[in-house]
């Protein structure tokens, strides 16, 4: 009641009460009983947002949503910050709460993303890889038993090399890297194609000589009414002839290079021409028996010194010579030095009907008989 | 009575003024750079969860600094947000250790690897020189040849990945290189075994 003194009609109040009061009101003020209250669910939505879209791999497949999402989710924050700071009442985290929102809606979008992204190229990588390894496959066939199988066959085994990489990579999900070693394996079958297009391309060339020959080996035989051997390089097959008409096939096996002509000695390449035989062993061979034809004749040593005039054999390059028809065949590949090899029973029948001056036309491909 | 009030509010305001901390200036800077640091050492790759934590809080500090900077110069308080910037300090170069840590173990799991493919390869092509030679292997022991030629040209592709720093590319190279190589071994002894001698 001291405090208040009364004046008549007025009340008024001491110095003393005035100053508790404004004290009280400060207090009141500073207390932190806002208005708003602070969006610390929103920041803890948005940084578990951007936890999921790091482990999901958005840094990776979706860096620059990421990004901005990782800028606002600061920037929100330091907002939400700076308004804990003012006194209550003038305390607004309407723009805070805005910009948690978005880092949060922008690090889902990231995730989203990367998970798509991912899936796709999953997708992607391993359909590609699929349809790579079928056609892998399919020039493995299509190579076995061919004349240019043993030219082509690097770039065929690199080509498996990469995919086998690239398998690894997919697998691990290290899909770009995966994507790049099919890329090179389609290069080395892009390459293995045009190898075979330029062999198809000499075929083409040269098939005219070759009927040539086939026809006047036939000729001749029915002229003589004697025997002829003809050889299929392409077909694998020999093929003894009796007056001009076939009486039987044999399978054979060829040198390991011979999807050409032989140019020289020790390239593994069957030669193809017309020639004879010289030599007929029954026995002493190694190779079973054997039938001697006189490879080189005139053409091959004519084409032989043109070759080594043109560059395209080194100089010191030999002809070569002992291409025979000989046993031990039977292996169902290409591996002789430039032999024909047939089977031992096959030689058997063969030597009861060819000998010494029989002629032998090799040739590469015979489209047109027998 | 007043005078003696008055003297007394005024002498707290500027002791409270004077009190007042000072923003944690030199604290944030380092740990700013220690941050930094642990980035440049490839922590987001080689340990991302723990850069993400780091990363959490330097913002955390951050957000303890920005709320006192917002206050009245009467009221603000560094104290928190400065032992809050130390921690990030030590915790950004622990992250920075063991980032470092962590791409060396890949590096010498890989290079290991490396030294295993190039010694397989080295003796796969002793054991093709080696290889008695006939005209019953030669055909077999040519395309090898070519293989073996195809897989060195991989181990260099995969060894500039290394080089590069692509360690998980180069990890996966080299193990089917490894693979092939032992496949290799195979044939080349099985081609070895059919040797018969002669043309």
């Amino acid at each position: 009641m001291d405090n208040l003194i009364s004046r008549g009609s007025t009340l008024t109040f001491s110095p003393k009460t005035v100053l508790l009061i404004a004290l009280l009101l400060m207090i009141l003020a500073l207390s932190g009983a806002g208005c708003e209250d602070a969006p610390v669910a929103r920041l803890q939505n948005a940084k578990d947002a951007l936890e999921h879209a790091a482990s999901s791999g958005a840094l990776r497949y979706a860096e620059q949503t990421y990004r901005n999402a990782e800028e606002l989710l600061q920037t929100g924050w330091m907002e939400l910050a700076r308004q804990n700071g003012h006194l209550a009442p003038f305390r607004s985290y309407e723009k805070a709460d805005s910009l948690l929102r978005l880092a949060t809606s922008l690090a889902i979008q990231a995730e989203t993303k990367t998970r798509d992204s991912i899936a796709t190229m999953h997708s992607l990588a391993s359909g590609e890889l699929q349809e790579m390894k079928a056609e892998l496959a399919e020039w493995l066939e299509a190579l076995n038993g061919s004349l240019a199988g043993f030219n082509v066959r690097d770039y065929w085994m690199r080509a498996d090399l990469d995919i086998q990489i690239a398998e690894g990579l997919i697998n691990k999900g290290e899909y770009d890297d995966g994507r790049v070693s099919m890329a090179k394996a389609r290069n080395f079958l892009t390459r293995l194609g045009k190898n075979l297009e330029a062999h198809a391309d000499d075929e083409a060339k040269k098939i005219g000589i070759w009927r040539r020959w086939v026809q006047q080996t036939l000729d001749q035989s029915r002229t003589s009414n004697g025997y002829a051997v003809i050889v299929d390089k392409a077909a694998h097959r020999t093929y003894l002839i009796k007056g001009g008409r076939l009486i039987h096939t044999y399978d054979c096996e060829l040198g390991y290079n011979s999807s050409r002509q032989k140019l020289f000695a020790g390239d593994a390449a069957t030669p193809e021409g017309m020639y004879e035989v010289t030599s007929a062993r029954q026995r002493g061979s190694k190779y079973y028996k054997a039938l001697l034809i006189n490879y080189p004749n005139a053409a091959d040593r004519k084409r032989f010194a043109e070759n080594k005039a043109k560059g395209i054999i080194s100089k010191r390059a030999r002809i070569g010579d002992w291409i025979e028809i000989h046993g031990e065949g039977g292996k169902n590949k290409d591996w002789t030095q430039g032999c024909v090899a047939l089977t031992n029973k096959d030689m058997d029948h063969i030597m009861q009907y060819v000998s010494v001056g029989t002629q032998v036309t090799i040739v590469r491909k015979s489209d047109q008989w027998p | 009575m007043k005078k003696a009030l008055l003297l007394a509010f005024i002498a707290i305001g500027l002791l409270a003024i004077a009190g007042c901390s000072k923003p944690p200036e030199a604290e944030m800077a380092t740990a700013k750079a220690a941050v930094d640091a642990a980035r440049a050492a490839e922590a987001e790759q080689y340990v991302p969860q723990q850069f993400r934590m780091v990363s959490d809080s330097m913002n955390a500090a951050n957000a303890l600094k920005t709320e006192q900077d917002s206050k009245f110069a009467l009221f603000r308080a560094y104290g928190k947000s400065k032992e809050a910037f130390v921690r990030v300090e030590g915790i950004a170069n622990k992250v920075t250790e063991d980032a470092k840590a962590e791409k060396e173990r890949v590096r010498q799991q890989v290079m290991a690897m490396m030294a295993n493919v190039k010694t397989m390869i080295d003796s796969a092509n002793v054991a093709w020189e080696k290889a008695p030679k006939g005209k019953d292997n030669k055909a077999d022991l040519e395309l090898i040849k070519n293989d073996l030629m195809g897989l060195a040209s991989a181990y260099t592709e995969a060894e500039a990945d290394f080089n590069g720093g692509k360690f998980l590319a180069a990890k996966s190279k080299f193990e089917s290189v490894m693979s092939r190589t032992q496949g290799i071994m195979n044939e080349i002894a099985t081609a070895a075994a059919k040797k018969k001698g002669g043309k």
